[in-house]
């Protein structure tokens, strides 16, 4: 079952300075099923923050629409669009977007608290959450006093203890060394494994050789897909290094 | 670069960075404005004028002072936060290939406009304040007061150098921190983790402890005039306690609530409680200064005011009649004929006398020991709380003067407590015991019994007979410092403003001739000195607690709006994570509104405290309408609490709109 649906979606700016339109989503049209794991590719100023946007009903798209679930993003009302967030989507992002006022549990709990959950129902979801991530003793500290990769896991544990339907990462690997980013790509791979949906958007060919697919967006469409099949990390990496190189060379579309 | 490049790029700095410096910018000239009037009215000639200059004059010197030191800290603290706001620009200044002394040079500029559009604006601010309040409180008090609009050369000398002074301080420690930080440092500076706050459970059950001590003292004091030092610790007591408690205590009770996960993970107070952890740590101190200054100026208005207002009654408790003359002539033949000269003289100058009263008393003073009073020469005077003056009056005199028929029995009186009431069914004095028959809410007036600071007890006894007998006793007790009989003439009169005041001065003149022993008292005559005094009394009063006034609310606009700033970061990653628009407004409601109003809440218990304190010394200026004391607090509680609710509507607008981008 489709779980999240792009059909069409176009976006497109008017520059506040002069009029003039700027188009960053021409036509973008994919679905993710549930259990998928999706790493959407692309340079810089490809349209990949546009399109997270909008998949995270922080923007709307100029034409086309989006379907979570079969519900269309659009149909939800103003009001309510931030409890569809924090009830259906998961966030990580690059710069993990803790808050320093918060204890890691805190901040973990902050969506649970904004849901109106109870204190017990809340430590009964974070217990195995927290141990699966690593992160059981760090609970009582502030993001300041841990590193960068304990940080990001903590962010993901956030993402996770609301059990969204779909988790947005945004460069979830961007602002971390190597073995921080071995690390929340092994656990990515391991709650995908338990069954949930990750999104990632990317531009670090070793984040999206982790995914069972890979999109690669080009001038605000989807140019080129492939699929993991039985390849490993390694063969996916290959591949998603080809795609890459003919995408700066500026080959012509092919499925 | 070319010469006009650096005052050109330091225009553009300020014009870009408006919404940082507008507020700094009136914050200079509000300090300027302040220091300058403070600085003013310390040398102001009126103050010679006034009672009490001596000391009016020193404390308004030594107010220019701590004003001074006020100003510097707060310009200091002000301007660190535009620097932190301003590092990131520092650093890509400097990156872009700004040598650090360009940005040195560029600052410098900088730092002059703001000088010279603080000063200017400052002292046009200090001295049109100056005459407005001058002009609104004479009108308001229909008179002249002492104090008068007065531009002081020296004054506006004063404020000049020391506020280019300071200026160039900040200017040398913002050149300073250019000059230590590198680009990267710089480009980061904002970024850096505050720690949690520590609890001080000491400090914070030390400040709940100075504040009931000092609260328990102001509020069981008796005599304002011996327990002046005792009220002083308490004042001392309950600053030192509110900065503890504001410091220590609210992190304590914070974090208490924290640990309380049912009340804790809620989503009304989840964000608050974190996000008021750290802005008590930052602003704590503020808050309490606040608090502090409301206190000090509700305080002073509302007794400055309630004075003004029971200026009336003061000067009926102080001068009963239009004119009065005490005579200590000795025997009433002698009073007796002084009186009919004046009575002649009332004839001759045609003055309308509407009402006269006369009565014979007999005054000395005693220690009060229960329903005792003892009298004796060696009386220690060191209980001063104790000391009361007994007034008797004979049946007679009081009967004729009330239009009374009053029967008394041998050993019995009627008493009438002035400040402190006589709770005792019997009152002894020598080795008489008279039993309290009734007591009076009314007594004749009596203007000098009521300007001495210690209580009094008027008695009305049966005949001339007692007070012999009265008299005898005391002058066995008190020998040589013994007092003799008194006889009081007053009367009232319908005479205008000119002719009572004629009247006086002959009235006067012919004491004097015939060699008059006594004293004789003018209400007309009093009340333009009294106008004067308590006028400027009042305009001091309103003067410096409007400014206050507006400086507190200059401090805390000035956090709220720098703390936007640091709070959007916060609020955007909480939008991102699930919080609506409505749930973002509702945690910055209750945010904001703790800040604002937690000092406001505090002054009012404050303010409460010193109440009962308060009214027993506006007691010893003879101003016994307490209702009327109460009227005042109420409303300057309440035109202060609107001043204040208008601001934080004000202050929360501006702040959303920075948060919500």
């Amino acid at each position: 079952m489709a779980i999240l649906e792009a059909k069409g979606v176009q976006k497109i700016y008017t520059t506040r300075f002069d009029g003039n339109q700027v188009q960053a989503l021409s036509n973008v049209s994919f679905t993710v099923e549930q259990g998928e794991y999706v790493a959407i590719m692309g340079e810089s100023g490809s349209g990949k923050t546009t399109l997270l946007n909008i998949l995270a009903a922080l923007d709307k798209p100029t034409a086309g629409e989006v379907l979570l679930e079969g519900r269309r993003l659009a149909s939800v009302k103003e009001r309510e669009i931030s409890a569809f967030r924090r009830d259906n989507l998961g966030f990580v992002f690059q710069d993990f977007n803790l808050l320093d006022t918060f204890t890691l549990k805190d901040n973990i709990f902050l969506p649970l608290v904004l849901a109106g959950k109870s204190y017990k129902e809340m430590n009964r979801r974070l217990q195995p959450i927290a141990k699966k991530l690593g992160i059981s003793e760090l609970l009582a500290k502030y993001p300041y006093e841990v590193s960068g990769g304990q940080k990001q896991r903590a962010a993901v544990a956030r993402a996770l203890v609301a059990e969204p339907k779909l988790v947005l990462a945004d460069e979830p690997t961007g602002a971390l060394d190597s073995k921080s980013t071995d690390d929340l790509l092994r656990i990515f791979n391991e709650i995908n494994r338990d069954g949930q949906t990750i999104l990632m958007v990317t531009h670090s060919a070793k984040a999206a050789s982790h995914a069972g697919r890979v999109l690669f967006i080009k001038d605000g469409e989807v140019f080129h897909q492939i699929y993991r099949g039985n390849s490993s990390n390694e063969q996916m990496y290959q591949k998603i290094s080809d795609i890459l190189t003919l995408l700066a060379t500026g080959g012509d579309r092919h499925e | 670069m070319n010469k006009g490049f650096f005052p050109k790029l330091a225009a553009n700095n300020i014009r870009k960075n408006s919404k940082t410096y507008i507020p700094y910018l009136l914050t200079c000239i509000m300090t300027v404005a302040v220091f300058y009037i403070v600085k003013s009215l310390s040398l102001n000639p009126g103050l010679e004028k006034m009672v009490g200059a001596q000391t009016l004059m020193y404390t308004m010197s030594m107010g220019s002072w701590v004003t001074a030191l006020f100003a510097f800290i707060f310009l200091f603290y002000t301007n660190s936060f535009l620097i932190k706001r301003r590092k990131r620009e520092f650093g890509v200044f400097n990156i872009l290939g700004m040598e650090k002394r360009h940005l040195a040079q560029t600052m410098a500029w900088e730092s002059l406009y703001v000088t010279l559009i603080g000063l200017v604006g400052g002292l046009i601010l200090g001295i049109a304040l100056d005459k407005v309040m001058f002009l609104v409180i004479t009108k308001a008090i229909g008179g002249e007061i002492a104090l008068g609009f007065f531009v002081s050369g020296k004054a506006i000398e004063t404020t000049v150098v020391f506020f280019i002074i300071v200026f160039f301080l900040i200017f040398l420690n913002t050149a300073r921190q250019i000059h230590v930080a590198n680009p990267i440092e710089l480009l980061k500076e904002g970024h850096a983790g505050e720690k949690e706050p520590k609890t001080k459970w000491l400090m914070a059950l030390l400040g709940l402890a100075c504040v009931g001590v000092g609260y328990y003292l102001a509020l069981t004091v008796e005599n304002p005039l011996t327990s002046l030092l005792v009220f002083f610790v308490a004042v001392v007591l309950v600053i030192i306690g509110t900065y503890m408690l504001f410091t220590a205590g609210s992190i304590a009770l914070l974090k208490l609530l924290r640990k309380n996960k049912k009340y804790y993970y809620k989503t009304k107070h989840f964000t608050s409680i974190s996000g008021m952890i750290y802005r008590m740590k930052q602003n704590a101190v503020g808050l309490a200064n606040i608090c502090v200054l409301s206190t000090m100026v509700l305080v002073m208005i509302s007794s400055t005011s309630s004075m003004m207002l029971g200026m009336e009654d003061i000067l009926h408790t102080r001068y009963p009649n239009d004119f009065v003359i005490y005579s200590d002539e000795g025997t009433r033949e002698r009073s007796e004929k002084t009186f009919a000269d004046i009575r002649a003289l009332q004839a001759e100058m045609d003055l309308n006398v509407t009402d006269e009263i006369q009565y014979t008393y007999l005054a000395f003073s005693s220690v009060e020991d229960g329903d005792t009073f003892q009298v004796t020469r060696s009386g220690s005077l060191m209980v001063m709380d104790s000391i009361t003056n007994l007034i008797f009056v004979p049946l007679s005199d009081y009967n004729a003067i009330m239009g009374t028929n009053d029967i008394l029995e041998e050993g019995e009186i009627l008493l009438y407590s002035n400040r402190k009431d006589f709770d005792y069914p019997v009152l002894k004095v020598f080795d008489k015991e008279y039993a309290v028959k009734k007591k009076l809410d009314k007594f004749l007036g009596n203007g000098v019994i009521a300007a001495n600071a210690a209580n009094s007890q008027f008695i009305v006894v049966r005949d001339m007979k007692e007070m012999k007998d009265l008299y005898k006793k005391q002058k066995e007790a008190l020998t040589d410092i013994a007092n003799k009989f008194r006889y009081y003439y007053g009367f009232d009169t319908d005479a205008g403003e000119e002719e009572q005041s004629r009247f006086y001065t002959a009235m006067m003149d012919l004491l004097t001739e015939n060699g008059f022993l006594g004293s004789a008292e003018s209400r007309f005559d009093a009340r333009t000195s009294f106008i004067g005094l308590y006028g400027g009394l009042f305009f001091l009063g309103i003067f410096l607690g409007v400014l206050f006034i507006m400086a507190t609310v200059l401090i805390i606009y000035y956090k709220q709006i720098s703390e936007g700033y640091d709070d959007k970061e916060r609020f955007e990653i909480m939008q991102k994570v699930g919080m609506s628009h409505q749930e973002v407004k509702a945690s910055i409601r209750s945010q904001v509104l703790t800040v604002f109003f937690l000092p406001l809440i505090a002054a009012g218990m404050h303010v409460a405290a010193a109440f009962p304190m308060i009214s027993r010394i506006l007691a010893l200026f003879n101003l016994m309408n307490t209702s009327l004391y109460i009227a005042c607090t109420g409303v300057c509680f309440l035109v202060f609490a609107t001043m204040y609710v208008l601001i934080y509507t004000l202050t929360a607008k501006t702040y959303y709109k920075i948060v919500s981008r």
